[in-house]
């Protein structure tokens, strides 16, 4: 259960830092929108209606992780596509760092956010409740129920 | 099972493509100095501009006998409004 509770420790945490993540995109966005202001992610006015749009898929996306680590046998399909957009979003970095447009902004950094993506996502990989597992929840949380009301073993 | 370790090897592989990154010839960059050395060595004041054809904003072309006998000021941007 030990590899569970990592599991939902981990999804937790990353449920609730998306959620900053993209309450700051989407505030960022209305704050933008006042005269004269400084925007606080360096882009421009487009660049901010896709900062909005990335926000809100990212609390969208928080929601689910945020369940996955209530009930982690119930939202197991969360814990793998969030394995395969991990990986996804370390590709994108890795290209970012190769075409060099981006060197001047962020120099290596790319390639060190890649690194702790993969490995976020390799340990999710081993992680996640198996589907034996996951088929298995329900009938345990029957036996243990069931268990408790007798007073004596499933 | 298979599926996982699959996954793994996938992710170990973008791993490893990561860490070897740096290393690869194709992904070279020069370095600041000599970035400066070219520069010095082509375009120091007094230099002749080498030959170069420019597509303005109005689409038209501009090459470097259309710019003598005017003063000019070249300025370079990213071509990317991001």
């Amino acid at each position: 259960m030990n590899r569970l509770r990592i599991y939902r420790f981990l999804m937790g945490t990353l449920g609730i830092a998306l959620l900053v993540f993209g309450a700051a995109m989407v505030v960022s966005f209305f704050l933008y929108q006042r005269p004269n202001s400084v925007p606080g992610i360096p882009t421009g006015p487009v660049g901010h209606y896709f900062v909005a749009f990335t926000g809100c898929a990212l609390l969208g996306w928080s929601g689910g992780l945020l369940g996955a680590a209530r009930d982690p046998m119930g939202s197991r399909t969360v814990g793998t596509m969030t394995v395969f957009v991990l990986g996804l979003m370390a590709f994108v970095r890795m290209v970012a760092w190769f075409i060099g447009d981006y060197t001047a902004w962020l120099g290596d950094l790319p390639l060190t956010e890649a690194t702790i993506l993969l490995l976020l996502a390799v340990a999710l990989v081993w992680l996640r409740p198996t589907v034996a597992e996951t088929v298995a929840g329900p009938i345990a949380d029957k036996m243990v129920e069931k268990a408790t009301k007798t007073g004596g073993t499933a | 099972m298979i599926l996982r370790s699959l996954a793994t090897l996938v992710l170990f592989g973008l791993l490893g493509l990561n860490w070897m990154l740096p290393t690869l010839e194709v992904s070279a960059r020069g370095s600041d100095a000599q970035i400066r050395t070219d520069f010095d060595a082509k375009l120091a004041i007094g230099n002749r501009l080498p030959p170069l054809e420019l597509v303005g904003l109005d689409g038209q072309i501009y090459s470097r006998e259309d710019l003598e006998g005017h003063r000019v000021l070249l300025t370079f941007e990213r071509s990317v409004d991001w």
